[in-house]
């Protein structure tokens, strides 16, 4: 069997909603068995007295990245089959910086805000009205934007094509840099924990 | 400190690690990325000289020339049905994968010529710079091939040049045709010749006939080289 099943023909559009579904409510649940369905847990980030969102963050992108590897190894999945979103350098550092500062005033992320709505939340519920509202707002202005929207593009690139470098040589240097960030963070959170 | 006693975290991280150092040797293949000099190709393009006309094609196959590849982009069903001789054939989907040799002579055809121009880019794409489709594909083989027509009021200089041409139908089971009995033949084309193939070795050599009629036994007209 080869992968990515939808690529592949496995199944069609309509089913490809229902797994959509059940990956999203798998997601969601992850997400709140992290504690992320609280915007205190979240914004503790980035006061650095509680690094879980970077812990989990960085656990789930070693693992997809050690799954993707393997898999793409033994022969199992298509990885010229997995897209990329393409990289457009500039817009997108703008883009996490607004999106990082909407993150520490909200408390949530897009992801999180839905499984806080899911669980009751009232600030995540006005969180999820301000992304539709900020929707809106982006596809207003996105006319006058369009040019630096749409600059920098550098199409469907890979760390290891940018860089230069072979594939595996990036997937271990990325898994070292996440242990020792694991080590690190527990320090800081030692660290802060013990100043206040 | 023992396995059994280690925090789960640790654990994990010991098996990340190890997961890691062996992806070093790992080779996941994101399929070949190319970069494709598209103004050499648009050059190319223009100019006419990414295709052979069938004629050509035919002169090489009687003269058992054998420094090409001529590849049938049809189903197995097409090309079991008819095919051009010497032709072997393989479906778009298995082109990236199928072995040519480097500096190899590379025909592509198709029914009409789409898809064979489709895979031309793929086999351009592949680092192949000898690549050609069959002008017209294999409808444009059958008119000027198979059953090509010598208008009703030729003069006698063409009536002599479609000798050779009609030598060449008969050569691969086609039938030359005059104008009328074009015009009054039912839509779509004659019956074709059942296939004799493998061919071109084994096909009696014959001297090239039409040769006064272009310049047909020569290479496919160069591409410039590169630089000028």
């Amino acid at each position: 069997m080869m992968t990515p099943l939808y690529k592949y023909g496995f199944f069609g559009d309509e089913l490809s909603l229902v797994v959509a579904f059940v990956l999203g409510i798998g997601f969601g649940f992850c997400l709140e068995r992290a504690g992320f369905g609280s915007a205190r847990k979240l914004a503790a980030q980035f006061y650095l007295y509680d690094m879980s969102v970077f812990k989990v963050m960085f656990t789930a992108i070693v693992t997809a990245m050690l799954g993707v590897t393997y898999l793409g190894w033994i022969g199992w999945l298509d990885l010229s089959q997995v897209y990329l979103v393409p990289t457009f350098l500039g817009p997108q550092i703008l883009g996490g910086l607004v999106l990082g500062v909407g993150f520490v005033v909200g408390g949530y992320c897009p992801g999180t805000s839905a499984a806080a709505v899911a669980t009751g939340r009232v600030d995540g519920m006005v969180y999820a009205l301000g992304i539709f509202a900020g929707t809106f707002a982006y596809a207003e202005v996105y006319p006058s934007i369009k040019a630096f929207v749409n600059s920098n593009e550098m199409g469907q690139v890979t760390l290891p094509e940018v860089l230069g470098l072979p594939w595996g040589v990036i997937v271990f240097v990325v898994v070292v840099v996440a242990v020792v960030g694991f080590w690190g963070a527990g320090k800081v959170e030692r660290w802060i924990g013990s100043r206040s | 400190m023992r396995w059994s006693a280690l925090p789960l975290n640790r654990k994990l991280a010991a098996v990340a690690l190890v997961l890691g150092a062996g992806a070093l040797f790992s080779q996941p293949h994101r399929g070949p990325v190319v970069k494709l000099d598209t103004r050499e190709l648009a050059m190319i393009v223009e100019q006419q000289v990414d295709h052979v006309t069938p004629a050509e094609l035919a002169a090489w196959i009687v003269e058992g020339r054998a420094d090409y590849r001529l590849l049938d982009l049809r189903s197995e069903s097409e090309f079991a049905s008819y095919h051009i001789p010497t032709a072997e054939n393989v479906p778009v989907s298995a082109l990236p994968d199928f072995p040519l040799q480097p500096g190899e002579k590379v025909i592509l055809y198709s029914e009409g010529g789409i898809h064979a121009a489709q895979a031309w880019m793929l086999v351009r794409a592949q680092g192949h710079a000898a690549v050609y489709t069959v002008l017209g594909g294999l409808d444009g083989w059958k008119e000027e091939v198979l059953f090509p027509v010598i208008p009703a009021d030729a003069t006698a200089q063409q009536r002599a040049r479609f000798e050779q041409v009609a030598a060449i139908a008969t050569f691969f089971g086609g039938q030359p045709r005059t104008a009328e009995v074009a015009a009054t033949a039912a839509p779509g084309s004659p019956a074709l010749p059942t296939v004799t193939t493998p061919a071109a070795p084994e096909l009696p050599s014959m001297a090239p006939p039409v040769a006064g009629r272009t310049a047909p036994a020569a290479a496919p007209k160069k591409k410039k080289k590169e630089g000028c």
